[in-house]
């Protein structure tokens, strides 16, 4: 069936929302990347398989939803019951019989599934209380865990494809990019460049052809926001081209996912071919005349194509190499024609922004950053997860009232923002507004969202050296100062984690990185020294003491610790088989001795220990 | 003012400056004189942006922009070299350096070491200061130099990369490679060979084809374009890797096949060292193939060029003097009557050798004994191919075209300046056609590629023929699988088609049928023709009247009123010319008093081909050859002299260095013979006289500093006779006789040479005498690459070698015949059997 009209979307949307709040509960499994892992399918197999046992009355198999992320990821596999919102945490297939005879066939509660509040220790039954989500305010997030996954039906429900209807009918595509610049939005890619002025500029350049391409290449380390709403939602990325493709006159688009996507690519291509069949997309949009086609293009497992220029060649089939911008991508991007690129998270809230307006979207966040920005929250902390929250958020309130603090209630050293390139901030800055323009001046970056956040035993000399050594990897190796640059910069780091570091590597590094930032072609070798800039800034004497007195502060680079066994030892023997080196002798009930010698400081030992009796210096 | 030299003002360092608006801030400073390093921008290919030495300050912009990647734009301030920049140039010179090997450098003894530098102890050795051969030549040296570093702050971290010696004619070490990305840019965007690629990346980074294959197996066509742009020595020459830099260079036209690529020979100390593409240049554009740019110093500096005439008796060869050589030349010439002495003259030859050659034919010997090896190379096609050749329309016409059919055309080596507008054309939107027997270079990037098996050529052509004829409805056809259909409507509709011939079906027995068809063809279809002559002065030698049937000016020699002007020239009456009439052989056949062989060979076999035998070369003839007088003659870099190339432009041929020993051009040597023998009219003092000469009887040609005549095809005035009984089709292969074995001649010729013999590396990619096995036919056979076979038809019996090609179709087998040998029959079917060792 094709929509022709939208008159006749308008009508499928009441039609198709009549057919969902027929049900009168909902199951919504969530089949986010973390919960599948805990076997989220195993329960929604369960779960069919139980209700057709049961024969259930008033319970159609249709309102078992697949959704996407629902962010909480710590606490999966995630079941909620609408439209009531019960939320159960920790779901295993075992506990789906009991769900569906209590909750399904008698409306009862089962406690023990229910989030326990760590603050009071009380239970939460609706997940809108929990704190993890009362502090979050969900734009590009906001059909996760709403809608199955890839349901045109249900995105459709869900008011989909109405702002596209919007700007198709009641806006001329100069309208459509004055709102876009009215709601304020800026690239959620990690550039921050004002999405409404880079669309102005790409309609107004002449051009035959012109392409808008959606970059899915997130290559961050820990980040995982563009692939949630890919897997999750992928028509919103594609109402977001559509609608951008209107307001710039392109025919043709192109969503670019990473290699290590499979499953974002099963997705939007049928999300794709659906809105095909319906003509969402292709000829003659909605009976509008407008025409637009959106093919998938993969990555080839490189983070430097997630830079515009690489990634546009990458898209065209060449090599994944960066070129220097003296034209902006948009002026001459794919194959050299003008081109749209904007991010996953950014396609995904201009829907939003067409269907409420502008103004209502300027009014979230700050003035010069508006709306909302999802982050995936990891590292140590309570609740990992997927989070969105308006911009110009304090990280004290994302790390302590939707992180949940601290993991076991360590004490906080530092939050790594922006990916590898960005940068770590200590608690001295926890109270800044998260925002673009905030996070930079901090000598970190907005990034792409990613947040790690790291407690007293995380090394912060060793997260720089991680992190150029991913760059050092993931350098494409054209530009001398990124190429040789951050792998000096990396060795430098390397020597002192193994407490071979001097007075001279530091000034070095210094020095180097300056160069680098200044000499390097493209945003992975102008940011790649940000790991050791902004580590070296706040935790100067975390290096030193590296550097100076061959010490490890946090106990984490084993050149420069030791175990020592104290006598708090109780004899156990429990750590003499973990060591796989025999370092460790002893007998039963006497305290045992650790030779330093054999010792290669892998801390199984320390790990088993249940008294707290290996110490490490 | 049209845009492109509107021109703007721009400030650098402090200097107001005009300059037009579509460069970049590099090429402004350096039309105007202003040093900026750089090391990956190449002034032939696109900018790269990689190597961020060329930073410059411009008022307004963020950052340092490259100077290579900025267009210029009116009011630009510009700063190329203030401290700020130069640090930071600096230390990326130093990172360069953490990773090069790069003692030569930061050398304390470098002025020591420059002065010995080309002693001979050193040659060769791969430590020290020797580990890079580019001493001298090396772009990074120059930069350091100018940046003035002395020391590399950083560690040292070398790549310890294998040095990469397999491939032929050059040798690649990247562990001296800076990834400026020149080579790989010049492989795909100016020769769109598209072998070399950057391979991993990161430090990891290495130049090469993909897949880990050598530059052989990916189809390097050995152009050498990637070696010249090197800016360092990563890349460098097996033959003159110790050489250094040349003196001097001198424009010329390579003498190796009809393109006629304008090149630039490199000099030392008379000696040539090497040899380089004239960039911009109409013919071949910068380019040249693996023979003009790795062969050429091979053969003309092999240490056994004759240094001196040699008189041979058996297998012993005396040196003698010149003087004694022309008096004993002269004087057996003398003697014989005038149909008893001929001239067999390489079409390699210039213009003025040819014509004096003729000349000293007609006025001295008073005959029309004069002949070259063109007529048995192209053997009963030769009719047909002076007929193709004189409908030539230029090389340049095939970028343009939007169909270009190539007919028995592989552009790898021989060819590839050729392949490059091929691939140019495909560029621009053109259709290629192929029809070839086996897989070649452009199978895979043909459109379409047609391949008749030996035995089928003249029935595709035909059939091709007949589609193309304007009333037949081809549409209908061409959607479906029909080839041949598809290639006759795409020729029809195209706006301007070109057909390229090359050497696959020359040797054919077919082959004047073949190149009827052909012409017929191209006849039909309004398209272009353009043969790509083997020898480089094919067209040459029919101007210059190098055949008994042509007069200079390529008439007739049975034309009077030519016979007549020429009198008038010469002062002598012109012999009176007899058709012969079995023009297939060699002055009809009959057996001479004396051979004089210019460039040439004389005929293998037991008997003499005469009784006595003159042989004017670069080296002494084989002794197998029975040669009674060698005489050392010059190369084509050690005359002056003109080239007709196969569009029929004339090209100069410019003397680099002093001939080898006691070496002559040819034409001096024959104007001693002539005046020892008392005739009159060989007083040339120079080529350019000789020149003078000819352009009054030739028309067309004028000066010869400055060759003016443009491509433009040229008229043949008269049938060449050739016999022609072989014109028979081919047998079909049967039961008994399994396979069809096509031949052909060695086509990397010079002057009767094989270039096989005198140049290395050219025997891994120019194979004779090597039989081409489908490898599903050798599998069956049990045989293995370089196993001997047997191969025996219904006359002949051959043991040759194989090698195991998956570009022979099933049941067919090749071999470029050695030379001096051919087939009675091509193609004929004939049976293997592995020899027995």
């Amino acid at each position: 069936m094709r929509i022709e009209s939208v008159e006749q979307l308008r009508k499928l949307e009441k039609k198709y929302r009549g057919e969902t709040e027929s049900h009168p509960v909902r199951v919504h499994i969530c089949y986010g990347p973390g919960c599948l892992a805990n076997g989220a399918q195993e329960i929604g197999d369960r779960f069919r398989k139980v209700i057709k046992e049961k024969k259930l009355k008033n319970f159609k198999v249709e309102a078992i939803k697949e959704t996407g992320c629902h962010g909480f990821c710590e606490r999966g596999p995630l079941v909620v019951l609408e439209p009531e919102g019960t939320f159960y945490t920790k779901v295993k297939v075992k506990d789906v019989e009991a769900i569906v005879e209590k909750s399904l066939g008698k409306s009862e509660i089962i406690e023990s599934l229910l989030y326990t509040n760590p603050a009071d220790d009380k239970k939460i039954q609706r997940y809108k209380d929990i704190p993890f989500y009362a502090h979050q305010k969900r734009i590009a997030l906001r059909n996760l865990g709403q809608i199955d996954q890839t349901s045109l039906h249900d995105y459709i429900a869900a008011g989909g494809y109405q702002g596209l209807a919007k700007a198709l009918t009641a806006m001329n595509p100069n309208k459509v990019i004055k709102e876009v610049e009215l709601s304020g939005i800026r690239g959620r890619g990690g550039g921050g460049f004002a999405t409404g002025r880079k669309w102005a500029t790409c309609a107004k350049i002449e051009s035959d052809v012109r392409y808008v391409v959606c970059n899915g290449d997130e290559g961050d380390p820990g980040a995982f926001m563009d692939r949630a709403i890919m897997e999750g939602d992928p028509h919103t990325v594609l109402e977001g081209m559509i609608i951008c493709a209107y307001a710039v006159g392109s025919t043709q688009g192109y969503v670019y996912v990473r290699d290590e996507y499979p499953l974002a690519v099963v997705h939007l291509q049928k999300a794709i071919e659906d809105a095909e069949a319906v003509g969402l997309i292709g000829e003659n949009i909605l009976g509008t005349g407008f025409s637009f086609h959106i093919a998938i293009s993969r990555g080839a497992g490189a983070f430097v194509c997630g830079e515009s220029s690489a990634l546009m060649r990458s898209v065209a089939g060449e090599v994944g190499e960066p070129r220097a911008k003296y034209i902006r991508s948009v002026v001459k991007g794919l194959k050299d024609k003008p081109t749209v690129l904007n991010n996953v998270e950014t396609f995904a809230c201009i829907p939003v922004i067409l269907s409420e307006g502008g103004k209502a979207f300027s009014k979230i966040g700050t003035p010069k950053s508006t709306g909302t920005k999802a982050f995936s929250l990891v590292g140590k902390i309570e609740n990992t997860g997927l989070i969105e929250v308006p911009m110009g958020t304090t990280l004290r309130e994302i790390i302590y009232n939707i992180g949940g603090g601290i993991k076991d209630g360590k004490p906080f050293k530092a939050v790594q923002t922006g990916g590898p390139s960005g940068g770590c901030l200590p608690e001295s800055k926890l109270d800044l507004p998260v925002d673009f323009d905030t996070l930079t001046e901090a000598g970190s970056m907005m990034g792409s969202g990613g947040m790690i956040v790291m407690d007293d035993a995380t090394c912060v000399v060793d997260v720089a050296r991680y992190f150029l050594s991913f760059l050092v990897e993931e350098s494409c190796g054209k530009c001398v100062p990124c190429r040789e640059g951050l792998y000096q910069l990396h060795q430098s780091a390397v020597r002192i984690c193994e407490g071979k570091g001097t007075d001279d590597d530091l000034e070095i590094m210094q020095h180097l990185s300056d160069m680098i930032v200044i000499g390097s072609l493209c945003g992975l070798g102008t940011s790649g020294p940000n790991p050791f800039l902004s580590t070296i800034r706040y935790f100067r004497d975390e290096y030193e003491a590296h550097i100076k007195e061959k010490k490890c502060p946090a106990g984490v680079c084993t050149a420069l610790i030791t175990y020592i066994i104290t006598d708090r030892c109780t004899g156990c023997l429990a750590c003499i088989p973990a060591c796989a080196t025999d370092a460790i002798t002893g007998k039963k009930g006497q305290v045992h001795q650790l030779a330093q010698d054999k010792c290669d400081r892998c801390g199984a030992c320390y790990a088993v220990c249940k008294y707290d009796a290996i110490e490490i210096h | 003012m049209t845009k492109k030299d509107a021109k703007l003002t721009i400030t650098i360092n402090n200097k107001p400056y005009r300059v037009a608006s579509d460069l970049t801030i590099l090429k402004a400073a350096e039309e105007n004189g202003i040093y900026i390093p750089t090391l990956c921008a190449h002034k032939e290919l696109t900018p790269h942006g990689g190597c961020r030495l060329c930073i410059v300050e411009v008022d307004g912009f963020r950052n340092f922009p490259t100077a290579c990647t900025t267009p210029v734009s009116d009011g630009m301030i510009i700063r190329t070299d203030t401290s700020a920049l130069n640090e930071v140039r600096t230390e990326i010179l130093q990172l360069f350096m953490s990773e090069h090997t790069s003692s030569c450098l930061i050398c304390p003894e470098t002025e020591e070491c420059r002065a010995f530098m080309g002693t001979v102890r050193k040659a060769g050795v791969t430590t020290g200061c020797r580990y890079c051969p580019n001493d001298g030549q090396c772009e990074l040296q120059d930069v350091v130099e100018k940046l003035d570093i002395k020391e590399i702050k950083y560690p040292i971290y070398y790549r310890n990369n294998r040095v990469e010696k397999e491939d032929p004619f050059f040798d690649r070490d990247y562990n001296l490679c800076v990834l400026c990305g020149r080579c790989v840019r010049m492989c795909q965007e100016i020769r769109t060979a598209n072998v070399l690629a950057f391979n991993y990346r990161g430090r990891e980074t290495v130049i090469g084809p993909a897949y880990g294959r050598t530059h052989v197996e990916a189809g390097c066509e050995f152009c050498g374009a990637c070696v010249s742009v090197c800016p360092t020595g990563a890349l460098s020459e097996k033959d003159r890797k110790w050489e250094g830099k040349p003196d001097r260079e001198e424009v010329t036209t390579c003498s190796f096949c009809g393109v006629g690529c304008q090149m630039r020979l490199q000099v030392k100390e008379n000696r040539i060292i090497g040899s380089l593409p004239v960039l911009d240049d109409p013919v071949n554009n910068g380019q040249l193939c693996v023979r003009g740019r790795f062969c050429i110093s091979e053969v003309v500096n092999g240490h056994q060029r004759l240094l001196a005439p040699q008189k041979n008796a058996g297998d012993i060869g005396i040196d003698i003097s010149w003087d004694n050589a022309i008096a004993g030349a002269a004087e057996t010439l003398a003697e014989c009557g005038p149909d008893e002495a001929g001239i067999l003259i390489s079409p390699n030859c210039t213009n003025e050798d040819l014509y004096v050659a003729q000349k000293f034919v007609r006025v001295a010997l008073g005959s029309h004994n004069i002949d070259t090896s063109a007529r048995t190379f192209y053997g009963s096609g030769f009719n047909a191919y002076l007929n193709l050749v004189q409908k030539a329309t230029p090389l340049s016409e095939v970028a343009k075209a939007s169909v270009v059919l190539c007919v028995g055309l592989d552009s790898r080596f021989g060819r590839s300046v050729v392949g490059v507008e091929i691939r140019r054309a495909m560029k621009n939107g053109a259709k290629i056609l192929s029809i070839h027997p086996r897989q070649h270079n452009l199978s895979l990037l043909a459109d379409k590629w047609v391949q008749p098996l030996p035995g089928d050529e003249v029935a595709t052509l035909q059939k091709l023929v007949k589609l193309s004829v304007k009333k037949t409805d081809t549409k209908k056809k061409a959607g479906t699988e029909d080839d041949l259909a598809m290639i006759a409507c795409l020729l029809k509709e195209a706006k301007s088609s070109v057909v390229l011939v090359g050497s696959e079906f020359l040797q054919l027995d077919s082959s004047a049928r073949i190149l009827a068809l052909i012409d017929e063809l191209a006849g039909n279809v309004g398209a272009g023709i353009l043969p790509l002559p083997v020898q480089n002065n094919l067209i040459g030698s029919l101007m210059m009247g190098a055949y008994p049937e042509l007069l200079p000016g390529a008439m007739a020699s049975s034309n009077a009123k030519k016979a007549g002007e020429l009198k008038k020239t010469w002062g002598v009456k012109l012999p009176a010319y007899k058709p012969n009439k079995q023009g297939g052989a060699l002055f009809g056949g009959k057996k001479l008093k004396v051979l004089y062989l210019i460039g040439e060979n004389a005929p293998n076999g037991d008997a003499p081909a005469a009784d006595f035998v003159i042989s004017q070369n670069l080296y002494a003839a084989e002794a197998s050859r029975k040669v009674d007088l060698d005489l050392p003659a010059a190369a084509f870099t050690e005359a002056d002299g003109t080239f007709f190339n196969g569009e029929g432009r004339v090209q100069r041929v410019r003397k680099a260095v002093e001939p080898k020993g006691q070496a002559l051009p040819d034409w001096q040597i024959l104007c001693r013979i002539a005046k020892k023998m008392g005739v009159s009219g060989f007083d040339y003092k120079s080529a350019a006289d000789i020149h003078k000469e000819m352009s009054t009887v030739v028309p067309g040609l004028r000066t010869f500093e400055r060759p003016a005549r443009k491509p433009q095809t040229i008229t043949v005035k008269s049938e060449m006779v050739v016999s022609a009984g072989k014109n028979s089709a081919a047998k079909k292969a049967d039961k008994s006789y399994p396979f069809m074995l096509s031949a052909c001649a060695v086509e990397h010729v010079y002057r009767g040479m094989a270039l096989s013999t005198w140049v290395d590396g050219s025997r891994a990619i120019f194979r004779e005498g090597v039989v081409e096995v489908n490898p599903d036919d050798a599998r069956r056979a049990k045989l293995s690459d370089g196993d001997h076979v047997t191969v025996t038809a219904a006359d002949f019996k051959k043991v040759w070698p194989i090698r195991i090609a998956k570009e022979q179709a099933p049941g067919t087998l090749f071999v470029v015949m050695p030379q001096g040998e051919s087939l009675k029959a091509n193609p004929q079917p004939v049976k293997i059997r592995k020899k027995n060792v």
